[in-house]
């Protein structure tokens, strides 16, 4: 059984990691972040050639990962895949021992480094849920009988900085009724907008992991709030990071205090390091975690 | 109606390179309303050519509203002009791509003429509005899923063609991150069904699209109308309007 579904299970708040595969086959440096996170989270993302950009596939790290003992999260966008192969890749994730499963979208290729790529988009997150739902029910999904039922732990994504945020919950809720069994938010930096949230989307009944990023610098806060759509940093976290003696220091206490404020309102916190993973034990020391 | 620009003057002239006697095609369609081959149109490539050098032997203008793609129509002017096009180096067909290839169809195999024959024209495909600005609506995938999208089709426009709400990509005020001159598709869909009072509806999962109907080329066979009697009513209409 999932190991993650079993924390989640446990009423206790979860914190899952993410690790991005490299651009190449040099994979000791992410496995070094990658062990950083053992027996401290309950399960680690492993991103699919995130923003578009060609690297190692998520599959094949997702499975290095369950070798040295950590629970992945195998995560699967529908750019780059078509219905075929994306039930393929998930009935391999199956064999490899992997059950977590995060359905995306996906960003599209024109954000990523082979703009002049055909971007596929043959099924959605609501449609890939439903495609392995179909596939634990013995059948694809073109209704044919499958040899031997994979069995998953389904998870899907939601920002609820969105705007405007209807549309967003409305598809949250199709995601749920499709098998989400849990969600992972975009970055959360304003606790009292995601308590409204959280308002709106209790009765769905889905746990909820908070995203946090860790931000570097005021640079990068400002970058996000220009380019990153759905994300929102607060000019006091801005000028705290611009004011900061220790960059490092300031961006791990504004995570742990974001974190201990959202303890009481979502289930757990998935945590973005984004390069940034050897940081992560002190905010997960410094959160009480 | 099919979008089309005009190629580049060079472009046509090298394609015509080494041929005297030209015969020029334009359609009453389309091609009429984007300005790249009505009648005038015609007339002015004629003069453009005939400084290169060239020889029109033929012009074949059609009046609006007599499409060269559809051949009941524009097969009566082929034949009308079948000695000059017996006799050309070259037809230069000032149209879509489509009404081109009917025309070379036409000729082919009704007429038995076997001539070289190019385009003037880049389509663009379905195109909406006018008179003046156009917008592209329908991509023609074979199965129209309006009927679950609140009358706006989110394969044309959402860049990933999403079927059940928007992606994490819709910018603050609403626009889409791949393209922030662009309204979000989702968040037009969802307006409408705001202002039509059945937001609820979009609860619904939609299936994914059925590709299948997209495999192209694409062949229909239809009942013929009654030309004469559908261009009494146009007449008629046209009447009305004090035209």
């Amino acid at each position: 059984m999932s190991k993650l579904s079993e924390a989640l299970q446990s009423g206790k708040f979860v914190v899952t990691g993410e690790v991005g595969p490299p651009k190449g086959v040099s994979v000791q440096e992410m496995l070094e972040s990658a062990k950083l996170y053992k027996g401290r989270v309950a399960a680690v993302n492993v991103t699919d050639q995130q923003s578009a950009v060609m690297r190692l596939g998520s599959l094949a790290v997702c499975h290095l990962l369950k070798e040295m003992g950590i629970e992945p999260i195998f995560q699967v966008t529908c750019r780059d895949r078509n219905r075929i192969a994306i039930q393929s890749d998930l009935l391999s994730a199956y064999v490899l021992g992997i059950e977590n499963v995060l359905c995306l979208t996906g960003d599209y290729v024109t954000l990523g480094d082979h703009p002049k790529a055909k971007p596929v988009f043959d099924l959605d997150s609501v449609s890939l849920l439903q495609a392995a739902v179909q596939l634990q029910q013995g059948k694809d999904l073109a209704g044919k009988e499958l040899d031997g039922i994979p069995k998953f732990f389904l998870g899907a994504t939601v920002t609820p900085g969105a705007n405007p945020l209807e549309p967003q919950i409305i598809k949250m809720e199709k995601k749920v009724k499709a098998g989400a069994q849990f969600f992972q938010t975009q970055a959360v930096f304003e606790p009292r907008k995601f308590e409204e949230f959280m308002q709106t989307v209790k009765h769905l009944n889905v746990p909820v992991l908070a995203g946090i990023i860790l931000l570097k610098s005021a640079g990068m806060a400002r970058f996000m709030n220009k380019n990153v759509a759905g994300v929102h940093v607060p000019d006091s976290l801005i000028e705290e990071m611009e004011k900061a003696e220790n960059r490092v220091d300031t961006s791990i206490e504004i995570a742990a205090r974001l974190i201990n404020e959202l303890k009481g309102l979502c289930q757990g916190v998935h945590i973005m390091p984004i390069g940034w993973e050897k940081r992560v034990p002190a905010v997960l020391g410094a959160a009480g975690l | 109606m099919n979008a089309q620009v005009p190629k580049p003057f060079e472009e046509i002239v090298g394609y015509l390179e080494g041929k005297k006697k030209i015969v020029l095609m334009g359609c009453g369609g389309c091609a009429t309303v984007f300005h790249t081959g009505g009648i005038k149109e015609v007339n002015e490539m004629a003069e453009k050519l005939a400084k290169q050098g060239k020889e029109i032997t033929g012009k074949i203008g059609l009046p609006f509203a007599v499409f060269a793609c559809y051949l009941p129509m524009s097969s009566m002017l082929l034949n009308e002009h079948k000695k000059e096009i017996q006799e050309c180096d070259a037809i230069l067909m000032q149209s879509c791509g489509d009404g081109a290839q009917a025309v070379r169809r036409y000729l082919e195999e009704e007429m038995g003429i076997v001539k070289p024959l190019y385009p003037a024209n880049n389509a663009l495909g379905f195109s909406s509005g006018g008179p003046t600005s156009f917008k592209e609506e329908c991509q023609a995938c074979g199965e129209c899923e309006l009927g679950k999208t609140f009358g706006i089709c989110p394969f044309v426009q959402c860049p990933k063609g999403l079927l059940n709400g928007p992606c994490g990509g819709t910018t603050a005020d609403g626009k889409c991150e791949v393209d922030p001159t662009r309204d979000c598709a989702w968040a037009m869909i969802y307006r409408r069904a705001e202002e039509l009072s059945q937001v609820d509806k979009l609860l619904e999962i939609v299936a994914p699209h059925q590709w299948s109907k997209a495999v192209r080329p694409r062949r229909l066979e239809v009942e013929p109308i009654d030309l004469m009697e559908e261009l009494k009513g146009t007449k008629r209409v046209i009447e009305q309007l004090g035209v």
